[in-house]
C-alpha cells in the first residue's frame, strides 16, 4: 500500500512503528471484547486505505485491524534479525567499547555478565511483543471466524494493509458477504417457492420462478423452457459479455425444462452460485410438475363433472322416455275404468305405477350416491302416507292392519321420498309375508314417529340380518324373482336424508319381518 | 299490463294452457280436464306456446319439462319475464333433481310424470286458489330483520338466507298477499296443501310453528308471524315506513303492487 517496499527500510526505523504498532495493538486486544468488536466494526468502513487513515489519526480506536503497512513476512523478518542481532550487535559493541577501558581486564567480564543479561531481557521482550503483534489479527480472525460461525455474516474484519493476514482476513470477508448473498437468494427462493401454489397454473409459476430468478440471483435475464434440456445448446461465454447460466428443472429422475439466464459479465458466478441455482431450478421443477399434476387433476375433476352432467341428463332422458307412455298408459286405463269397469284396467294401471316407481328407485340410487338427495321437511300425518301407499299397491286380497298410536303427531318429511320407503316396504312384506296379514303400527315416541311395519312370513334368516341394508342384498332364500334388490338400501338412506332411520327390529316369534321408520316429529299444538 | 288473476277466478271456468310434446298425453290431459270443467288449450312446443300467449292469458300454465326446440324451464322463465302466470311443471323429474331447483324459480308447483290426474286436479286448484293474490315477485321488505323473496322460496332473515319448503312458501305467499290481515286456517289449509293430501289444521299449526323458528328473532315472542288463536294468522312488518295509522295507505314496504291495500290500517299491528 503507501508504505511501498518496506524491506528495503532500516530496521530500526522499522523498529519504532512497529513498536509503537504492537503497543498500541496490544492495548486494543487487552480490553476489547468479540461483542465490542462486533459493535464497533459495523460503524467502520472496511476499505483499507481509510482505516490506515483513521489508524494514523486516532490511536483511540478500538477497532481490531487486520494487517498493516508492513508485510507479515517483512515484520517476522525483521523482529526475528532484531532478536537475534541486537543482542549480538550490542555485545559487539560492548566489547569494542570495553577494550578502550583502561581497566579493560576486570570490567570485559562484569560486562559480558551485563551483556548477556541485557541480551536475555531485550530477546524476552522482543520476543512477547512478537508474539502480541503476530497473534493479535490471528485473534482477530478466529474471532470472526467465531462470528460467522454465530450467524453473523455482516461485521467484517477490517482490512489495513495488503500482507498476507490481510489477504486471509479479505477473503473472509469475501466469504462471509458471499454466504450473506447466497442467504439473501435463499430468502428470497424460499419466499417464492411457499408463495407459489399449484392451483395458480404453470405458466403462473413460470412467471413467477423466472421473476423470482431474476431478483434472486441479480439477472439480466432468465427464462424457462419446458423442453428436454439436452436439446438446447448450451451457449458460449464470451468474455465481456452477458455471462449465460443454465439449469435443469427436475422432478424426481425426470429432466422437465431448463431454466436459462444472463449475469452482468461484471458478477462472478462460482460453483455455490450455480449450486443454490440448481436447488432453485429443482424447487421450481418440483412446483411446474405439481402444478401440471394438479391442473390435470382439475381436467380430469372437470370431465368428471361434465361426465356426472351427461349422466343425469341421459338418465332424465330416460326417466322421461320411460315415464312418459306410462303416464299416457295408466291415463287412459284409468279413464276406460270411468267408463266400462273392468278389473283388468285397475291391473294396467297398477303395474304401470310399479314400473314407474321403480324407474323413479333407480334414478334415487344414483341420486344417493352423487348425494344429491335434498328432502324437503314438509308437516305430514304418515297414517294418510301408508294408507295410500297401501291402496297404490293394489293387493285387496291381503289382509292389511293399520293402527294409529301417534296422538296426532305429525311427521317432519319428504313426501315423495317418504312415499319411496313406504312403497318399498310394504311392498316386501307384500312379496316375503306370504299372503298373511300386513300389519303397520305408528306410535309417538320421543318426539319421533315410529312406523313398524310387520308382515306374517318366516321373517329374515339368521344369516341375512347382517347385510339386509347392503346394496343389491336379497334374501338368501329367496330366488331372484323380481325386485331390485335395492329397496331396503335405498329405503334407509332416504330415511336417514330425512333425518330419520331405518332399521329392522329384532325376530319375534309368531311375526314375521318387521321393519321400523323413525321420522323426527312435531305435536300437533296450536301455536 | 293487466294480469288475467285480476278478474274473479271462479266467475268463469279456469284457463289453462297444455304444453307438452307428447301428443297422446296432451290429449288426454286436456280431455280429462275439459271434463272437469276448465277451459283448455294446448301448445306442442314452447314457441307455440309463446305465440298462443300472444292471443291472451291462460289462468295457468301446465308445462312439459323436457320438450324439443324449447325446454319446460326455459319457457317458464320466457312466460315468467312477461307475465306472473302460474306454471305448474309436469315432468318426470322428481324433486331429488338437480333441476327442480331451478324450477322454485319459476313454477308455482311441480308433478311428477306420470301424474295421478286426482292429484294433478288437486294441485292445479291449490294454484287458481292464490289467482288475485298479488305479492311482490322480488322481495318483500318486513321489516329490519326479515324480507322474503318467494320467487326463490327464501326469507332473508337477519341478512342470511333461509331455505323455505314449498308449503311454507305458498303459506307465506298467502300470508303476504294479506298483509297485516288475519288469514284463516281454513283458508291456509287450502292453499298450503291440495285436497287429496288429507290435511287437518294441525298441518297448518306445525308449519307456522316450524317457519316461526325460521324467520323470528325470538320465536315464543313473534313480531312479524302472529297467531290469532282460534281463528288464524297474521304476518306484518315491523318499523314499517308507512305510519301505524291509516296516512299512507297503499304501501307495504316493498310493495311493489300497483293495486291498493284495501285496510292497510291493520298493516301494523295486531
Amino acid at each position: 500500500m503507501s508504505d511501498g517496499p518496506v524491506t528495503e527500510r532500516g530496521p530500526i526505523a522499522e523498529r519504532g512503528t512497529l513498536a509503537e504498532r504492537l503497543a498500541r495493538r496490544h492495548e486494543a486486544t487487552s480490553d476489547a471484547s468479540l461483542a465490542e468488536q462486533g459493535a464497533t466494526g459495523t460503524e467502520t468502513s472496511p476499505v483499507g486505505d481509510e482505516i490506515d487513515a483513521e489508524d494514523e489519526i486516532s490511536p483511540r480506536s478500538e477497532q481490531e485491524l487486520v494487517g498493516s503497512g508492513l508485510a507479515f513476512r517483512t515484520r517476522l523478518t525483521v523482529a526475528l534479525i532484531a532478536a537475534a542481532v541486537l543482542p549480538l550487535a550490542a555485545f559487539g559493541l560492548l566489547l569494542v567499547f570495553a577494550q578502550r577501558l583502561p581497566d579493560a581486564e576486570a570490567t570485559i567480564p562484569r560486562l559480558l555478565l551485563l551483556a548477556i543479561v541485557l541480551a536475555a531481557l531485550v530477546a524476552v521482550l522482543v520476543a512477547y511483543l512478537l508474539a502480541a503483534e503476530l497473534t493479535g489479527p490471528l485473534r482477530a480472525i478466529a474471532a470472526a471466524v467465531d462470528r460467522v460461525k454465530a450467524g453473523d455474516l455482516s461485521t467484517p474484519i477490517a482490512v489495513a494493509g495488503d500482507d498476507e493476514l490481510a489477504r486471509l482476513a479479505e477473503s473472509h470477508n469475501r466469504l462471509a458477504a458471499d454466504l450473506e448473498r447466497r442467504n439473501r437468494e435463499l430468502g428470497r427462493i424460499l419466499a417464492g417457492i411457499i408463495h407459489g401454489s399449484p392451483r395458480e397454473g404453470t405458466a403462473w409459476l413460470m412467471g413467477r420462478a423466472t421473476t423470482n430468478a431474476r431478483e434472486a440471483f441479480g439477472f439480466i435475464d432468465a427464462e424457462i423452457l419446458m423442453v428436454d434440456p439436452a436439446g438446447v445448446p448450451a451457449e458460449e461465454v464470451v468474455p465481456g459479455e452477458p455471462r449465460p447460466v443454465r439449469a435443469e428443472l427436475r422432478s424426481g429422475d425426470e429432466r422437465i425444462g431448463v431454466l436459462l439466464a444472463h449475469l452482468p459479465a461484471t458478477r462472478t458466478w462460482e460453483r455455490a452460485d450455480q449450486d443454490l441455482l440448481e436447488v432453485f431450478a429443482a424447487e421450481v421443477g418440483v412446483s411446474l410438475r405439481n402444478a401440471e399434476l394438479f391442473a390435470r387433476v382439475e381436467a380430469q375433476n372437470a370431465q368428471l363433472l361434465e361426465l356426472d352432467a351427461a349422466k343425469d341428463d341421459f338418465l332424465r332422458g330416460v326417466s322421461h322416455n320411460l315415464q312418459t307412455p306410462l303416464t299416457s298408459i295408466r291415463a287412459y286405463a284409468d279413464q276406460l275404468a270411468g267408463q266400462t269397469p273392468d278389473r283388468r284396467l285397475g291391473i294396467i294401471a297398477e303395474q304401470a305405477d310399479r314400473l314407474s316407481r321403480m324407474v323413479r328407485q333407480l334414478l334415487t340410487v344414483t341420486r344417493l350416491e352423487s348425494g344429491a338427495l335434498r328432502p324437503e321437511a314438509e308437516v305430514l300425518a304418515p297414517a294418510a302416507r301408508v294408507r295410500r301407499a297401501w291402496e297404490a299397491l293394489a293387493v285387496e286380497e291381503i289382509p292389511f292392519r293399520l293402527v294409529d298410536r301417534s296422538q296426532g303427531w305429525l311427521a317432519i318429511a319428504d313426501t315423495d321420498q317418504l312415499d319411496q320407503v313406504l312403497w318399498a316396504l310394504l311392498d316386501n312384506a307384500v312379496k316375503y309375508g306370504q299372503r298373511g296379514e300386513v300389519d303397520v303400527e305408528i306410535f309417538a315416541e320421543d318426539g319421533r314417529l315410529r312406523l313398524t311395519i310387520a308382515d306374517s312370513g318366516p321373517g329374515v334368516p339368521e344369516g341375512d340380518r347382517g347385510q339386509l341394508f347392503a346394496r343389491f342384498a336379497r334374501g338368501s332364500s329367496q330366488n331372484a324373482e323380481d325386485g331390485s334388490g335395492l329397496g331396503l338400501y335405498v329405503s334407509r338412506e332416504l330415511c336417514r336424508a330425512m333425518g330419520g332411520d331405518l332399521v329392522l327390529e329384532p325376530a319375534i316369534r309368531g311375526r314375521g319381518a318387521a321393519f321400523s321408520v323413525y321420522l323426527p316429529a312435531e305435536s300437533p299444538l296450536e301455536g | 299490463m293487466l294480469s288475467p288473476g285480476s278478474t274473479a277466478p271462479h266467475a268463469q271456468a279456469a284457463r289453462i294452457l297444455i304444453v307438452d310434446d307428447d301428443p297422446t298425453l296432451r290429449y288426454l290431459l286436456a280431455d280429462q280436464l275439459r271434463d272437469d270443467g276448465y277451459e283448455v288449450a294446448t301448445a306442442r312446443d314452447g314457441l307455440e306456446a309463446i305465440r298462443r300467449l300472444e292471443g291472451g292469458w291462460p289462468d295457468l300454465l301446465i308445462v312439459d319439462m323436457m320438450m324439443p326446440k324449447m325446454d319446460g324451464l326455459t319457457l317458464a322463465r320466457e312466460i315468467k319475464n312477461r307475465a306472473d302466470l302460474p306454471i305448474i311443471v309436469l315432468s318426470a323429474i322428481d324433486a331429488g333433481d338437480s333441476k327442480a331447483d331451478l324450477l322454485d324459480e319459476v313454477a308455482e308447483d311441480y308433478v311428477t310424470k306420470p301424474y295421478h290426474y286426482p292429484e294433478l286436479r288437486a294441485r292445479i286448484n291449490r294454484v287458481l286458489r292464490r289467482l288475485g293474490d298479488r305479492v311482490p315477485r322480488q322481495r318483500l321488505v318486513l321489516g329490519s330483520h326479515l324480507a322474503l323473496e318467494l320467487h326463490r322460496r327464501e326469507a332473508i332473515v337477519a341478512g342470511t338466507a333461509v331455505a323455505l319448503t314449498p308449503t311454507e312458501s305458498r303459506l307465506l305467499y298467502a300470508l303476504a298477499a294479506n298483509l297485516g290481515r288475519t288469514v284463516t286456517t281454513e283458508t291456509l289449509l287450502a292453499r298450503g296443501w291440495a285436497e287429496t293430501e288429507d290435511a287437518d289444521p294441525s298441518y297448518v299449526w306445525v308449519t307456522m310453528r316450524r317457519l316461526r323458528q325460521k324467520i323470528e328473532a325470538d320465536p315464543n315472542h313473534p313480531r312479524h308471524l302472529l297467531t290469532m288463536r282460534g281463528i288464524g294468522y297474521r304476518l306484518v312488518g315491523t318499523d314499517a315506513p308507512s305510519a301505524p295509522d291509516d296516512d299512507s295507505p297503499d304501501e307495504s314496504p316493498g310493495d311493489t303492487d300497483e293495486r291498493p291495500a284495501p285496510d292497510s290500517g291493520a298493516l301494523t299491528r295486531p
